[in-house]
């Protein structure tokens, strides 16, 4: 029982608190994240490098509830991470079948293509 | 109420970085790739540094780590939006998790850093690759004159990059106003977690104990006959033998932040869980699950459903369909059947 004795631990000032100015170093690299993911979404039209964007948009407002569950100590906001992984996976999936169908029929990736959907 | 930081500096600061994202966009003809992208370094530099300055005063410099992985996340997410190849737009994306990761560990989320590679990088990512190997003519490499113009020209550049930076100004503005009605960090509600978390670790300690040896260095037994350990943690965290114990609770939960351990002669004493060796600590693993599993399991179902659904539509929706009329079948069936007669004559 060596091991016992000493007190390793990877996260040894864990429950210490993160002061306010700290959260918002994390809020504004989350905020300027989000920000870059509108804006390739707005610009790009490639329908695959949009869908990436949104990717980087649900990477920002995972940032940010990782950045207020370790200043809250409350572990929902990692949990709810995991939840945003799910719907993020899910939405690769469909989205790409999607792209994929709709790049057999014209054999192009360009949004523009696809003007007539907007009806 | 003083802004956190002053709104000339970030409000001229959001300018910069719109300007330098627009310029940054992939366009036909001469490229400002490199300038804008260093207008937009700039600025978001000035922003940080500002920060940096209120955070110096107070105190509350977050780790150095935090500039590092921020700048490669940022930096590639940049790329990700400015390259004109999709591949590459891909990988920097991946630099991007990856860099998310290591802002995660900073913030005490290990179990989430991990699974964001493991999921994101790792099973997302390579999806989009595959699609866009699938869905992308291949270039000739270093000529650009055959990419696919939808790829090369980004469409209407500094309106996109004025809305982006127009919600970056408010979301900052919004955000470092809001900080200060938010409550100080909540040190009571650590220990309610910490004691949360602690209603699993009598089972804990009964397993290390169990997995102690069943004899110390002297050769003496450490267990009773009937397997019970017969040692606990003593004043100064160390083992100290116990007399056999008949089903008694060892650790109940007393004041805020600390355990009282029942010791052998029936008096109590009360720790500091923070301070109890690693073997008896709650790891960020065991408190998300716990928080995962005991608050949130009608959304697991949720997300299991979502899934479903997700792979179900997928399948139904990339399935290729196949069209053969009746004489090609029988065509078909004839040709393999001649083959197979072929194959048995030799």
């Amino acid at each position: 029982m060596s091991g016992l004795g000493g007190l390793v631990i990877a996260q040894a000032d864990y429950p210490q608190a993160m002061g306010t100015i700290t959260l918002a170093h994390y809020l504004f690299v989350s905020g300027a994240m989000f920000a870059l993911g509108l804006i390739g979404f707005l610009t790009r039209r490639n329908m695959i490098i949009m869908f990436l964007c949104t990717e980087l948009m649900f990477q920002a407002a995972g940032l940010a509830l990782i950045a207020f569950s370790r200043y809250h100590l409350n572990h929902t906001g990692q949990t709810f991470v995991i939840f945003v992984l799910t719907v993020a996976a899910a939405e690769a999936a469909m989205a790409l079948a999607l792209v994929i169908l709709l790049f057999r029929k014209r054999e192009s990736l360009n949004t523009e293509d696809w003007t007539e959907m907007s009806g | 109420m003083d802004a956190l930081i002053s709104p000339l500096v970030l409000y001229s600061a959001c300018a910069l970085g719109a300007v330098g994202v627009a310029l940054a966009l992939p366009r036909k003809g001469a490229s400002w790739r490199v300038p804008g992208a260093l207008l937009a370094a700039i600025a978001g530099g000035v922003v940080i540094l500002a920060l940096g300055l209120v955070a110096n005063a107070s105190g509350q410099l977050p780790n150095v780590y935090f500039y590092v992985f921020s700048a490669l996340a940022l930096g590639a997410g940049l790329r990700v939006i400015t390259h004109h190849r999709p591949v590459y737009s891909a990988l920097y994306f991946i630099l991007t998790i990856i860099a998310s990761a290591g802002l995660y560990v900073i913030l005490a989320a290990e179990f989430m850093a991990f699974a964001l590679i493991i999921i994101y990088a790792g099973a997302i990512l390579i999806t989009y690759l595959f699609v866009i190997m699938l869905a992308t003519q291949a270039p000739v490499e270093g000529d650009d004159e055959f990419q696919a113009d939808y790829d090369t020209k980004a469409r209407e550049p500094a309106l996109a990059a004025l809305a982006g930076f127009v919600l970056l100004a408010v979301l900052t503005t919004m955000m470092f106003g809001g900080l200060k009605s938010l409550r100080e960090p909540p040190v009571q509600e650590a220990a309610r977690e910490e004691r949360l978390a602690l209603a699993t670790s009598p089972l804990k300690i009964e397993r290390v104990l169990r997995d102690t040896p069943r004899r110390d260095d002297a050769g003496e037994p450490m267990h009773d006959e009937h397997g019970k350990p017969m040692m606990m943690l003593g004043p100064d965290e160390e083992i100290v033998r116990l007399p056999p114990i008949k089903g008694q609770t060892m650790v109940n939960f007393a004041a805020e932040n600390s355990v009282l351990i029942r010791m052998p002669d029936n008096t109590t004493r009360s720790t500091n869980p923070r301070d109890w060796p690693e073997e008896l600590q709650v790891s960020n693993v065991e408190m998300v699950g716990r928080n995962l599993l005991a608050d949130h399991p009608g959304t697991i179902e949720i997300a299991g459903v979502i899934l479903l659904m997700a792979m179900l539509g997928a399948t139904v929706l990339s399935r290729r369909q196949v069209e053969i009329d009746e004489a090609a079948k029988a065509h078909e069936a004839r040709r393999l059947h001649g083959l197979d007669e072929e194959g048995a004559a030799a």
